[in-house]
């Protein structure tokens, strides 16, 4: 029986990240509460790492390891760079959160890293298994993380919730990949393309496991009708926690249809684009409409969340490179945005004080010009307004749509759009029109005023870059095929 | 008729009876033990399929040891069954007419004769000497060794989860220190307290 | 010059007062108020400096510079650019604009000293002169439209600039809304260009002009319109607007509630002379088309006359200069409509130099007496503040036109042009502009003669500290007396009949009224001997004379005057009942339309039916759905799996 050792190599930031979490695991054993600076500090290190073993592994053509259940190419670089760009955001913004909170623990740190762990091993997934591994990894670090504040009944019934719905999920994708595999004879994502493309398309089994497939990644991106979890789960967690389920896994859900539904699947394009055409729909619909009803922010970033995963949709169900890599700059720009947001959020906390209703936003313009203006820019960006990134990654995907002569979806795109509008521009109107309640001042870390400064005005500085992402998008794109 | 198509098919039966009688019945511990006889069937269907391993890790494993925890918490709580019952009928006609109605559209689906016998023939017959537990072996430490791995990280995430979760340092709890208890001095215990002697009124 | 290339002097030219104004602007609370006047007067030198000493020899000696500097945009195929056209007029234009904006600038160190807004004026006035200069040095007329709204805009902030006065914003409010039709009509003449020639840039429309001499539109049904005639009047509109000329004049003597050197800057010298420039610029279009030519030259006429009577019954000092720059474009207006374009920008320039001159050393005496502008209360003055006395009066000759100060020349110019000119109106014109050379001399020394001769009519109080102003004002008078005083005989050869102009200036020979005075002068001095028997000068000398009479020899006869034709006074002192009619005709009328539009169109329709009507019934849709999000875990599963089953049925049933 002979044994071919596969070739570790290009798997070797999954490896680090691994090892490290296991490691802070274990010092973090032995610190006291006053040192947990140290395991905040490693974890840094970790992504930090991380991003250098990415880096310096990067390279220019797909390579297969592990019997192709793992690949290294353009695209899982660079969403794994963004993953840890994201993540390590993540952990500034929320330090200061946990401390005051008495979450100040070390298994944040871990859990968050197996979650990147998890998100990693999606992202440069050769194979349905490992891709549903690292789906399950992803969730139940965040699953964990969800509940981590024990003593919160809310965040515990969201982590219930979480769970249930996210279980039923998993089994309905994992139900629709067995279907797949029945018809295909295989798993590997490389060899179902190759089988599919010999067959009927129309084929009516496949088009069954197909929506079960979609099911699945649907309540992952939190599209409608899969995305009851969204607003609960965001609003009853740990504003810390909803900032690294907003942000980071979206990329990770992004990785999961790219290597789904494009790399596996992309001759079944005729039946998915339609049933993204109504997920997408809903998607925008609802989020944008609920979300004007909402006085909760988190709960209306919650449902923002769902209308932007049905713009997103929108570059994919185009089914062209082009809308494949505009949906790829739309996710990325999304993250960004949603980073700040919840950062924001986060800022305006004080120990004992969370700054969650709307109303907490009122007059923030008298107590802190500067921070009134970065929400300004963020509120933009997300509605789409023109001087920011946010409107360019809307007009991609719509331009996408429309190169592919779906007009009227583009349109309604665009009307929901401008009810969207509302309620980013409401929080505006609040920040600068209306008397502040509350006149503390805004205290904040050195490094945490940083970071959201370069957060935020990232969204008006990459303007001149766009076209360098986009091309990095499309390089990674085509790569696929 | 075979033998073999009859053992096939009255599993089937009781796995699906089982299953659905675990959701349906209302004593807890009753549909606890439903489950394992859907266990019990399910391990009866891949011994068919000739997969011995499974079918006893499966029987070892869950019934052994999962549901005999199972068991031991569903008899430990006190769950309030008539409330978890609440609103059950109400929600049935809707809920059972979808159920159904996925349940026939699932069957005319897979019966659509791209799974039938025609279309997944028979494998050929293992020699005597095929090991089971061997090949599962090998497929997992080398095949599917990056699968293997991460499974394994689940579950590391899964304990470190459970315990973050649940493990609390209460400051209140009363715990004897035995380092302390030896090395206790008397000068610590003891205190002399002179009184005056008790004067008459 | 300093291995500079000529582009990159263009381009400082403009730009040097930008920097200025950006560092006063954004940093003057840093540098202070000496740091914010001294960054400003150096941009303006520089710009002053290069125009005159760079630029200027360079056009004369025959350079002309014509093209792109920087491509913005593209729409469609038309690339929009930021383009300098550099010859002989706009040389000129460049040279006087900064020269009096320099003045200016220095002026108004003493003038604005104690101002808490000392900065942000220095910013605004620099700012104002980068405008004006993209104005003049534009090659397109995109181009020209920026710079048009930018001096309206920074005219709008200057007039309004002590903010806190009501005065201050009706006035600033009034220019704007005033202007604002004037700049329909002008941005709609942009399109028309746009349309017909398919190209902004001023060669290549000149270039095609000709071809569309025949072209007609129908603007109504049933009325045709030539092409080019509709372009020239819908341009002129602009111009109107721009240069107040009658009945889009209103604004101007408001605009008089901004500071004086504002008033000196961009309602005397450079601003209002932007719409006098833009024909004398536009002229290869103005030339083809006579209709076009006629209607320039009668409302320059009618704002001529008109005006100058409105001088005569005004007792503040700064509106009788207000009025009478008024009356002044409309005789470059005139001189334009007669196609003696270098004759109006002769006068354009003259004027620039003695009525900056006149109003600085109106705001002089206004310093002198703390702010205090009525006449009545002047008097006497020249005892106080002999070098504002003397520099005031060579404005005033110059204004009347009397020889050799600059005034005479221009305005004669112009006189004896009309008089040549063939064009349909022009009779009327003659006749108004011969008549108002009567009215201007009366009209200035009746405010020379009430501010400095005579007794002294202001209290004790302020007699006590009447004061000559310091010498960051009376230097710029002196400086802009000099030209006042020698300009006119300097240039009036080589600026008009050594063909200066060049290509710059286009006119038909059948027009070329110009070069028919030409034909008849016969040198400086005979020029002048000539003039003192004309029936100008004894206009001038007879309007002096009468304001001698009524204001120093028999002071009680105004008042008579005024008793005894009492309608014609009311007429005068209400001007013309203009503001009135336009309150309400123009602003009551388009108040009962707009009242109308709101109620129906805005109220009921927009707010009511399309904004409120869908965001209410978004708001009900969302408080509705909401309710779907109840927060049961089992509605949750169930929704999946109803979504599940309905994707399922869609897809292989459907």
């Amino acid at each position: 029986m002979t044994f071919e050792m596969p070739n570790i190599l290009p798997a070797v930031p999954e490896i680090f990240v691994f090892s490290m979490a296991c490691v802070i695991l274990i010092v973090d054993l032995f610190l006291s509460e006053r040192r947990r600076i140290v395991s905040y500090l490693l974890a840094q290190a970790t992504l930090i790492g991380a991003a250098i073993l990415t880096f310096k592994l990067m390279v220019s053509e797909p390579v297969f390891t592990f019997s192709n259940m793992f690949v290294a190419d353009r695209l899982a670089d660079v969403l794994k760079l963004a993953i840890y760009a994201v993540t390590a955001s993540v952990f500034v913004y929320s330090r200061d959160y946990l401390r005051t909170r008495g979450m100040y623990r070390g298994e944040y740190f871990v859990l968050g890293l197996f979650g990147v762990v998890g998100m990693m091993i999606i992202v440069s997934a050769g194979h349905f298994l490992t891709l549903y591994l690292g789906l399950e990894l992803l969730a139940l670090s965040l699953y964990a993380m969800v509940a981590f504040q024990r003593d919160s009944s809310q965040a515990t019934e969201a982590a219930m919730k979480y769970f249930v719905l996210g279980a039923m999920a998993s089994g309905m994708l994992l139900y629709g990949m067995s279907i797949l595999y029945g018809v295909t004879g295989n798993l590997e994502i490389a060899a179902v393309r190759r089988a599919l493309a010999g067959m009927d398309a129309d084929n009516v089994m496949l088009i069954f496991g197909l929506v079960f497939v979609i099911v699945g990644i649907a309540f992952k991106l939190g599209a409608v009708p899969f995305h009851m979890w969204v607003p609960d789960v965001y609003h009853g967690a740990p504003t810390s926690v909803t900032l690294y389920i907003g942000t980071a896994p979206k990329l990770a859900a992004f990785a999961l249809v790219i290597r789904l539904l494009i790399g596996g699947l992309e001759n079944l394009a005729a039946s998915w684009q339609d049933i993204l055409v109504i997920l997408a729909v809903l998607s925008m619909g609802v989020g944008n409409v609920i979300a004007i009803a909402q006085d909760n922010i988190k709960r209306m970033l919650a449902y923002s969340s769902i209308s932007h995963m049905g713009f997103f949709l929108l570059g994919i169900l185009s089914a062209t490179p082009n809308g494949y890599s505009s949906a790829m700059f739309y996710v990325l720009i999304y993250a960004v945005m949603s980073l700040g947001s919840f950062g924001m959020i986060i800022l305006l906390s004080r120990s004992g004080f969370e700054a969650e209703r709307l109303e907490d936003f009122k007059g923030l313009n008298q107590r802190s010009p500067w921070y009134a203006l970065l929400m300004l820019i963020l509120m933009f960006s997300m509605a789409g307004v023109p001087p920011t990134v946010g409107f360019y990654a809307k007009l991609l995907v719509i331009q996408a749509v429309i190169g592919v002569g779906m007009v009227p979806l583009a349109i309604v795109a665009v009307l929901f759009a401008v009810i969207g509008a509302y309620y980013y521009l409401r929080i505006i109107k609040l920040m600068y029109f209306d008397e502040a309640e509350d006149k503390t001042p805004i205290v904040a870390g050195g490094d945490v005023r940083l970071l959201m400064g370069v957060n935020v005005m990232l969204l008006l500085a990459i303007m001149p870059w766009i076209g360098v992402i986009i091309d990095l998008c499309s390089q990674a794109i085509k790569q696929l095929s | 008729m075979e033998f073999k198509q009859f053992i096939f098919y009255f599993f089937s039966a009781v796995l699906v009876f089982a299953a659905a009688m675990v959701i349906t019945i209302r004593n807890p511990v009753k549909a606890a033990l439903f489950l394992v006889l859907a266990f019990f069937s399910a391990a009866g269907l891949w011994i068919l399929l000739q997969a011995e391993f499974l079918a006893i890790i499966l029987v070892l494993v869950y019934v052994g040891a999962v549901m005999v925890l199972f068991l031991f918490v569903v008899m430990m709580l006190d769950i309030n069954l008539v409330r978890l019952r609440e609103g059950f009928g109400e929600y049935l006609p809707i809920g059972g007419l979808v159920a159904v109605l996925l349940v026939i559209e699932m069957a005319i689906i897979l019966s659509s004769g791209q799974f039938g016998l025609e279309n997944m023939p028979e494998p050929p017959a293992y020699t005597a000497d095929y090991s089971n537990t061997r090949e599962l072996g090998r497929l997992l430490y080398t095949f599917y060794v990056y699968p293997f791995e991460i499974a394994a990280i689940i579950l590391l995430v899964a304990i470190v989860a459970a315990i973050t979760l649940t493990m609390r340092r209460r400051k209140d709890t009363k715990y004897q220190d035995p380092n302390k208890q030896i090395r206790v001095d008397r000068k610590d215990r003891v205190r002399m307290v002179k009184m005056r002697s008790e004067k008459k009124v | 010059m300093f291995g500079l290339s000529m582009k990159t002097i263009y381009l400082l030219i403009p730009l040097s007062p930008l920097a200025g104004a950006i560092i006063a602007g954004l940093f003057g609370w840093k540098i202070g108020k000496v740091g914010a006047h001294v960054v400003t007067i150096l941009g303006v030198t520089v710009s002053f400096v290069l125009s005159a000493f760079v630029v200027l020899p360079d056009v004369l000696a025959g350079h002309v510079f014509n093209g792109p500097v920087y491509t913005w945009g593209v729409s469609g195929n038309i690339p929009m650019e930021i383009g300098f056209l550099i010859d002989p007029l706009s040389a000129l234009m460049m040279t006087v604009v900064s020269f009096v904006s320099l003045m200016v600038h220095i002026y108004t160190i003493g003038y604005m000293r104690d101002d808490p807004g000392y900065q942000r004026f220095f910013s605004y006035i620099a700012l104002f002169t980068f405008s004006m200069l993209i104005l003049v040095m534009s090659n397109n007329f995109l181009q020209l439209f920026f710079g048009w709204e930018a001096v309206g805009v920074m005219s709008y902030l200057l007039i309004g600039f002590w903010f806190t006065r009501e005065s201050a914003i009706v006035a600033n409010l009034k220019a704007f809304l005033v202007n604002r039709i004037g700049d329909f009509g002008f941005i709609l003449g942009i399109a028309a260009i746009y349309y017909y020639f398919g190209t902004l840039d001023y060669g290549a429309v000149f270039a095609m002009a000709p071809q569309f001499t025949d072209k007609v539109v129908q603007v109504f049904p049933g009325l045709d319109w030539n092409v080019l005639t509709l372009i020239a009047i819908l341009l002129f509109v602009g111009a109107m607007g721009k240069s107040a000329q009658v009945p889009l004049h209103v604004w101007l003597p408001d605009s008089m509630e901004g500071p004086t050197p504002i008033s000196a800057l961009i309602h005397a010298a450079t601003m209002v002379t932007a719409g006098v420039f833009m024909v004398a610029r536009m002229s290869p279009l103005y030339e083809l088309s006579e209709t076009a030519l006629s209607v320039v030259i009668v409302i320059g006429a009618v704002t001529a006359i008109s005006m100058a009577l409105l001088g005569i019954v005004q007792n503040d000092i700064k509106r009788v200069v207000a009025y009478s720059t008024l009356s002044q474009l409309g005789y470059m207006m005139v001189a334009l409509g007669a196609s003696a374009y270098a004759a109006g920008i002769f006068h354009l320039m003259t004027h620039a130099f003695f009525k900056a001159l006149l109003f600085l050393a109106a705001g002089s005496v206004i310093i002198a007496l703390h702010h205090e502008q009525d006449m009545r209360k002047m008097g006497g003055l020249k005892k106080y503040m002999p070098i504002t006395f003397i520099t005031a009066w060579i404005g005033a000759l110059a204004l009347a036109g009397i020889p050799p100060f600059a005034g005479f020349f221009s305005k004669d110019m112009i006189i004896e042009a009309v008089h040549l000119s063939q064009v349909p109106g022009s009779g009327f014109a003659y006749i108004a502009v011969l008549s108002g050379v009567f009215v201007t001399a009366l009209y200035t020394f009746r405010m020379l003669f009430l501010t400095f001769e005579g007794k002294p009519r202001m209290d004790e109080h302020a007699l006590r500290h009447v004061k000559e102003s310091p010498w960051v004002v009376t230097v710029p008078l002196i400086l802009l007396a000099i030209p006042s005083f020698i300009i006119g005989a300097l240039m009036v050869e080589p600026l008009l009949f050594e063909n200066y102009f060049g290509d710059s200036i286009k006119v038909l020979a059948a027009h070329d009224v110009v070069a028919q005075l030409g034909r008849q002068y016969e040198g400086l001095w005979s020029f002048v001997s000539h003039a003192l028997v004309s029936a100008p000068f004894l206009l001038a000398v007879g309007g002096i004379f009468t304001a001698w009479l009524l204001y120093i020899r028999y002071p009680h006869l105004p008042d008579l005057i005024s008793k005894r034709t009492r309608m014609v006074y009311t007429i005068l002192v209400n001007k013309y009942f203009a503001d009135e009619f336009n309150n309400f005709v123009f602003a009551g009328g388009t108040r009962i339309f707009g009242r109308w539009l709101w109620k129906i169109g805005d109220v009921k329709l927009i707010d009511g039916l399309a904004v409120n009507g869908t965001a209410r019934v978004i708001g009900w849709i969302s408080a509705v759905i909401r309710h779907v999000q109840s927060g049961y875990v089992y509605h949750y599963a169930f929704a999946m799996i109803l979504g599940l089953f309905l994707l399922i049925t869609f897809f292989l049933h459907g």
